[in-house]
């Protein structure tokens, strides 16, 4: 039938775009910052410091750090003009827009074990966890 | 000649979706010499014309009648308010295939282009053209396809995008300059940005699903001028296709996308009015490119057939930015989980 054929080219268009984009996003998700892995995190003195860079996101997403301990959050950034420099704590009540380059400091209290402080730029799509133990 | 006897004729008139069309179109087909009264009725899409046409048959009518209209055309048989279904059939394939590019963008980190510590107009333009390609498309982007794609569908196809355009741009300079020398920006809490993220969201949804011309209930989903307020004066027609889209071009300065706001507190950095101006006027330049893409594509959509396609496929879009939007801001203000993460 001919009135169908716009709708098999289109459909196939968009099948191939789907797939291309599910392949990497798929192969691109085994290799995101989804690890725990504590590098981020020195302890100098009596204080936690906590290292997240902002750009394009942030890195890394995921962070445990130590409970009942006064935390220091560095947030770095370098060149950063997207939405990851529009950052807010919502559990500090904590707003700002990050400098296109440099380091801002934001002190946070000792935190419960067992809870989480999220950062989360202004349009909600790029987001930072950090879980106290 | 013979004075034959006045007649009246019903056509359907295709297109006509605002109040302040009726009203137009009464006027131009009463410009006819043979028209002695033209009535015409939005919720039917018809309008009956009378004259003395003879004895010649209703179709050659409806298209001697057409050339008078502006932005529609006649046409002698019913057309049945019948939904194209089939248009989905290329539509829905459109809209996922788009709506996959724009994650596809997201994920290669077109974002992670831009570098360097010191901001110069250039700098300030290629941060534009990339915010233009960001999540920021979502909002900004998802307005300006709503606003030309309803302009589009009354018959008004460059003239508002354009000064959509015109009033973006202005507005950068303008108050890129006031921020500039007030050293201050004028910047909302995550209260303010969580209200107007989710009404840029819901008009969206409103104007997505009143394009997809499923429901006949949708149509009062789209911006209107009160119907006696036309009727009394064109003028006031004019005015919401000229004012109203500078204005929102205008206020798109405040929209919560985070490029924006990263450069607007440089502006507000170099605490100086024309430093300030020209960084956002660069700015909002580099986003025009692709806005302007977005606002004309409906100037490639001139058949009807092509048009019913367009329009359901940027109404699909349009709701998908919009859902996308609202899962977002009720992510940012911490109701629910986020659920991207890029």
């Amino acid at each position: 039938m001919k009135s169908m054929t716009p709708t098999i080219v289109s459909i196939a268009v968009a099948a191939v775009i789907v797939s291309v984009v599910g392949a990497i996003v798929l192969t691109r998700g085994g290799t995101k910052a989804g690890d725990t892995a504590p590098t981020n995190v020195s302890i100098v003195g009596e204080n936690q410091i906590i290292e997240i860079s902002a750009k394009g996101g942030y890195s890394p997403q995921n962070t445990t750090a130590k409970a009942g301990t006064p935390t220091t959050l560095k947030i770095k950034t370098s060149g950063t003009f997207d939405c990851s420099s529009a950052l807010s704590i919502p559990k500090l009540g904590y707003q700002i827009i990050l400098p296109p380059s440099g380091e801002t400091v934001v002190d946070v209290p000792p935190q419960a074990a067992g809870s989480t402080l999220k950062g989360l730029c202004s349009m909600g799509m790029y987001s930072f966890t950090i879980r106290f133990e | 000649m013979t004075a034959a006897g006045t007649r009246t004729y019903t056509f359907q008139v295709n297109g006509m979706h605002c109040k302040a069309c009726v009203f137009l179109s009464e006027s131009e087909l009463a410009e006819h010499p043979k028209v002695v009264s033209a009535k015409a009725s939005l919720r039917a899409r018809s309008v009956k014309v009378s004259g003395d046409f003879g004895d010649r048959p209703l179709d050659e009518i409806a298209r001697e009648l057409s050339a008078f209209l502006s932005e529609h055309s006649l046409s002698a048989t019913a057309q049945g308010k019948h939904v194209d279904w089939d248009e989905f059939g290329v539509a829905v394939p459109i809209a996922i295939g788009c709506a996959a590019l724009f994650v596809l963008l997201q994920e290669i980190g077109v974002v992670n282009l831009v570098s360097g510590d010191t901001v110069t107009y250039g700098t300030a333009f290629l941060v534009g053209v990339i915010a233009s390609l960001s999540t920021c498309m979502a909002i900004v982007g998802g307005l300006v396809l709503s606003i030309s794609a309803t302009f589009a569908r009354l018959g008004d196809r460059t003239r508002p995008q354009a000064l959509f355009h015109v009033g973006r741009v202005a507005s950068f300079l303008v108050l890129g300059g006031v921020i500039g020398l007030l050293g201050s920006a004028f910047r909302l809490n995550s209260t303010g940005t969580f209200v107007l993220s989710l009404s840029v969201a819901l008009f969206m949804l409103a104007i997505g699903i009143s394009l997809l011309d499923v429901f006949p209930w949708a149509s009062w989903l789209q911006p209107s001028m009160p119907g006696f307020v036309s009727r009394r004066a064109l003028v006031t027609a004019n005015l919401s296709h000229t004012l109203a889209p500078a204005l929102v071009g205008g206020a798109t300065f405040f929209l919560p996308c985070g490029f924006t706001q990263a450069m607007q507190l440089y502006a507000v950095s170099t605490g100086n009015a024309v430093t300030g101006a020209l960084t956002m006027l660069f700015f909002a330049l580099g986003t025009l490119p692709v806005l302007a893409l977005l606002s004309f594509t409906s100037l490639a959509v001139r058949t009807a057939a092509k048009q019913g396609v367009f329009f359901k496929s940027v109404g699909l879009l349009v709701i998908l930015f919009a859902v996308f939007n609202v899962v977002n801001s009720l992510a940012a203000i911490g109701v629910i989980e986020p659920v991207f993460n890029w």
